[in-house]
């Protein structure tokens, strides 16, 4: 992305808000999907983008408003773009296949939906490999109310991992070698450092129990080798954000990436969380966070000095960084931190572990409410300290964030030993539903064969799969138990994915709810949205190798809606 | 089950994807992969070898066209020249049952064999064939490689390959139960991602009992130790 | 972790001040005079009988209305304050510094159970009293309000002072709850 690219974006952002002043409430907007170069500073490949650009413009709405928005296909293949966590008509979603037949080289589809929520969103290409490749944009939606938090400006901070590979050829990369972007795999030279540091046998038990499993602890991330992008700029880009001191700045952190998770810290800042996937959550103040794919958290920062701050992202496996400036005034920057040491994946992370899943369910219980009985604070960071490495730092933690296995080599850290936010830390700051009781559970294992990169759910990938049914009006609680060793962000389109983290009533309403290695999490549904729609993990790639479900509810207005949402083109 | 799967994947194979959405209809993935691309050379002889594979499927099935070749420069003839086709099918998580064809070049008799195999990792990083050859002169052929990272982009390559040949093949100096031996050490360099990956190393070739009889008496070496040099590709 | 000198130091100077004759002022200053910040006066307890106007003042999850308040130098003001709000809340009258070591404090009390999203656990608050010598904040200067509870503050505004009223239940100041009290002439 080049600079005047960028800002080409912004003034068709600009200029897409203005043709919304017509009718008090009906925004019309038009996108284009185009082939486009996307040049990242390192590396230019060939692209999918939004109105000649990649990102695309972000797209302002205002709730309560109704939009019309006019995709034309540029491209010589079929495309199709989904509202991620927008609510709204099955035929609206934009998913080939599931919503509507796509949209195909050269024509036109006209979306038409009522915008019912406010927020932080985006939307993107829901064909072929075109979203890793580019096909992605941000969504602001203003409220109708006034929000529970205050601040002076905003901005979108959408992460992504750009590749110099294009999304197929990754893809058949990966089939044809799961392990063709790992460079993070351990050495024989790292094997002589572990037998100076552990000793000749318990290194040799250790790889040879990796061995005997053929997994590696060090598959954290299927891709590596990518750059990852803040609004489209490399690190040496260096995005900025402008403000003035003592102001409070919103930052919409929105992870558009295809594959990678990334931990955000703006070191001298704290960041206060006030929405999770466009929902208000009670805020929470903390040093880091961890994104998962698809995820999206609005923070405030309010800078006081008149200085730059970096804006940091490592990715989850530690193979790149992010970074953008907060400053006062363009063209400062601040110190740019080091990457933290590569973290390796436990026996835990492999689910063996055992008890980890009854963990979760303790957990679930008593909420994560960092109180402990007798009055200590736990410091969960502290507790961990040191560096990523393993297990047996691991082992030793006292009270780990529920949301990883026990002893896993994946709990994140704050860098400054301070407060990293947890899915626990969430909670609803007004429920959307009344609380109930879920009328039944469906139990979704997440399974994958690591070595022919086949990813599925129920040990079935989507090629073979029966829809998931669901009968509207019910309230269903999914349980996710993830049997692999990667992390997986799942994504149930059309209807709120409540997480469990033991809130009741208050338990976090989102889109994304991220499910790491050798855990259970549970998120429960109402079943308010009548169609068909998509439930997939939301890594590109495993996506597309068959971690995917279509899910059919069943019953409630669906002849209204369905003629409602007649498409009108395409 | 398998059968059936496998069937509905050909069947899938043949239906052209049109406007469907993500991973509703598997494409078809291909790739090649040539572990030995290379110039052999000692004090006597001169050689090109290749061994590689090229795969058309689908999870439930791969079509692989496996070549293995010596081509003496000095004779600009072929030493070995062996092609397959074989139908790869899973039979676990990490292993693949295959059944396909082996034609042998040069020309001659019985140089037509129906294969019969396994292919996958074996626990501790192994990776093996073992396959069975049928035609009128039978024979067992086990295939062993392993990549040790030195760093992650040097990797020392050991491999294995061991002939077993149950019945007399005269023309091709093969005694029953002569068994030929071929093994090397090659240290690559990841060049370009995992696509070129340029290597030296050595290449040993020895035949035993019968067969090893059979080339003295022919006045031909036994074995054979090679220096060799050049690149692994993966696209 | 929390300085629990200083939070008792705090609660000492809390306590002191509840005593209608002795002017908080001074020991605003006094406690609070560390940390490179600016020290102001944050005015006194007033008595509604001096009370010159009535200000309404709504708790709303998480903000006020209104979102600012003018103030004459020297002048007492009668704040009536409810939360409309689902979360509790609070009304405090002080400077940025005391803000700071208010929400330090408010820290604690929800680590010690006194301080939940939506209530106020009273005998965890006395507990907590017992243990450290503080529990509840009884400060003339502030209110912590229970959903649908209101309250009522007499202050009597200093002549000069960077002063705001906030909300310092953890992650409400953070998200903007707060609004700056202005000194008018």
């Amino acid at each position: 992305m080049t600079a005047s690219s960028i800002l080409r974006g912004g003034w068709l952002a600009l200029g897409l808000s203005a043709a919304l002043s017509g009718a008090a409430s009906a925004g019309e907007y038009s996108l284009t999907v185009d082939r486009v170069t996307i040049d990242t500073g390192d590396f230019r490949k060939s692209g999918v983008g939004f109105n000649g650009s990649s990102p695309g413009p972000v797209l302002r709405f205002r709730e309560g408003e109704e939009v019309t928005i006019e995709v034309t296909n540029n491209l010589s293949e079929p495309t199709s773009i989904h509202w991620h966590g927008l609510i709204l008509p099955f035929r609206q979603d934009g998913v080939p296949g599931i919503s509507y037949p796509g949209i195909g080289p050269g024509e036109s589809f006209t979306y038409r939906f009522p915008i019912v929520q406010a927020g932080t969103y985006w939307f993107h290409s829901h064909s072929a490999f075109q979203e890793p490749d580019g096909a992605y944009g941000a969504i602001v939606i203003e409220p109708e109310e006034r929000e529970p938090f205050r601040y002076d400006r905003d901005y979108v901070v959408q992460l992504t991992d750009a590749h110099p590979h294009s999304g197929s050829r990754i893809f058949r990369n990966l089939k044809m070698s799961s392990d063709y972007y790992n460079r993070k795999q351990r050495t024989l030279l790292d094997f002589f450092d572990d037998v100076d540091e552990r000793g000749l046998d318990a290194t040799v038990s250790d790889r040879m129990a990796w061995g005997e499993m053929r997994m590696m602890p060090t598959d954290i991330e299927d891709l590596q080798g990518f750059l990852p992008l803040i609004n489209g700029k490399s690190p040496e880009g260096n995005w900025t954000a402008l403000f003035t001191p003592g102001e409070r700045v919103r930052l919409r952190f929105i992870n558009a990436s295809a594959m990678t998770y990334f931990d955000i810290r703006i070191p001298g800042l704290e960041m206060t969380v006030v929405q999770a996937d466009g929902n208000n959550v009670r805020p929470v103040t903390v040093d880091e966070l961890r994104i998962a794919v698809a995820e999206i958290y609005d923070v405030i920062v309010r800078p006081r000095e008149d200085k730059a701050y970096t804006l940091f992202a490592e990715s989850m496996g530690r193979t790149a960084y992010a970074r953008g400036t907060l400053a006062p005034r363009p063209g400062m920057t601040a110190d740019v931190p080091d990457l933290r040491a590569d973290p390796l994946l436990t026996m835990a992370d492999m689910g063996m572990a055992h008890g980890a899943h009854a963990g979760m369910e303790t957990a679930g219980m008593a909420g994560a409410t960092h109180t402990m009985p007798d009055g200590t604070v736990m410091d969960n960071a502290a507790m961990q300290g040191g560096r990523d490495h393993g297990a047996q730092d691991g082992m030793a933690m006292a009270k780990a964030d529920p949301f990883y296995a026990a002893g896993s080599g994946l709990a994140p850290k704050a860098a400054n030993g301070g407060k990293m936010l947890s899915y626990g830390d969430l909670k609803a700051q007004k429920p959307l539903y009344p609380h109930r009781p879920a009328t039944r559970e469906i139990e979704l294992r997440l399974t994958g064969n690591m070595e022919r990169y086949i990813w599925s759910v129920n040990g079935v990938k989507y090629a073979d799969s029966e829809p998931i049914r669901l009968i509207y009006g019910e309230r269903v609680r999914f349980k996710f138990v993830n049997e692999t060793m990667m992390s997986h962000p799942m994504h149930l389109h059309g209807m709120w994915s409540i997480l469990d983290n033991g809130s009741g009533q208050w338990n976090p309403i989102k889109h994304v709810v991220s499910v790491s290695p050798g855990t259970t999490v549970f998120m429960e549904t109402e079943v308010d949205a009548p169609g068909q729609w998509a439930f997939h993990c939301h890594l590109a790639y495993h996506a597309e190798a068959g971690m995917f479900r279509k899910v059919v509810v069943e019953g409630g207005p669906s002849d209204e809606r369905a003629a409602l949402a007649a498409p009108a083109g395409g | 089950m398998r059968s059936s799967g496998l069937f509905r994947a050909l069947a899938g194979a043949t239906v052209v994807a049109g406007l469907v959405g993500p991973a509703a209809a598997e494409p078809l993935l291909w790739g090649v992969r040539a572990e030995q691309l290379e110039y052999r050379v000692n004090p006597d002889d001169q050689l090109f070898a290749w061994e590689f594979d090229a795969f058309l499927g689908q999870d439930a099935w791969r079509v692989v066209w496996r070549s293995e070749a010596e081509y003496v420069i000095e004779d600009t003839a072929f030493e070995r020249l062996e092609n397959q086709l074989r139908l790869q099918t899973p039979i676990s998580d990490f292993f693949d049952a295959v059944a396909g064809i082996r034609v042998d070049t040069p020309d001659g008799p019985n140089r037509v064999f129906g294969v019969l195999g396994v292919h996958g990792l074996a626990p501790q990083w192994f990776e093996l064939d073992a396959d069975l050859f049928i035609a009128e002169d039978p024979a067992v052929r086990l295939e062993g490689e392993y990549e040790l990272l030195v760093t992650n982009r040097v990797t020392l390559i050991p491999n294995l390959e061991f002939d077993l040949p149950f019945t007399d093949d005269p023309e091709r100096g093969i005694s029953a139960l002569g068994p030929r031996l071929e093994t090397g050490a090659r240290l690559s360099y990841d060049l370009v991602d995992r696509l070129i990956s340029p290597y030296v190393g050595v290449n040993y070739e020895r035949v035993f009992a019968g067969t090893a009889d059979r080339a003295r008496f022919e006045g031909e070496d036994v074995d054979g130790l090679f220096f060799v040099v050049g690149t692994r590709v993966m696209f | 972790m929390t300085d629990l000198r200083y939070l008792r130091r705090l609660a000492a100077a809390a306590c002191i001040a509840a005593s209608p004759a002795l002017p908080i002022s001074a020991m605003a200053d006094a406690t609070h005079g560390h940390g490179g910040t600016q020290t102001h006066d944050i005015g006194a307890p007033g008595s509604a009988a001096q009370a010159e106007r009535t200000v309404e003042v709504l708790l709303y999850d998480n903000y006020y209305e209104p979102g600012a308040i003018e103030v004459k130098r020297g002048e007492t003001l009668r704040f009536l304050v409810r939360n409309e709000g689902q979360l509790v809340h609070e009304f405090s009258i002080a400077t940025p510094a005391l803000h700071r070591a208010h929400r330090e404090e408010m820290e604690m009390m929800v680590e010690h159970g006194v301080l939940h999203a939506f209530h106020i656990d009273r005998e965890a608050a006395e507990r907590m009293q017992t243990s450290m010598g503080h529990g509840m904040h009884d400060d003339p200067n502030s209110l912590l309000l229970e959903p649908g509870e209101s309250g009522e503050v007499v202050w009597t505004f200093p002549l000069e002072g960077e002063l705001a009223f906030a909300c310092n239940v953890p992650g409400h100041y953070e998200a903007g709850m707060v609004g700056d009290i202005v000194l008018t002439d």
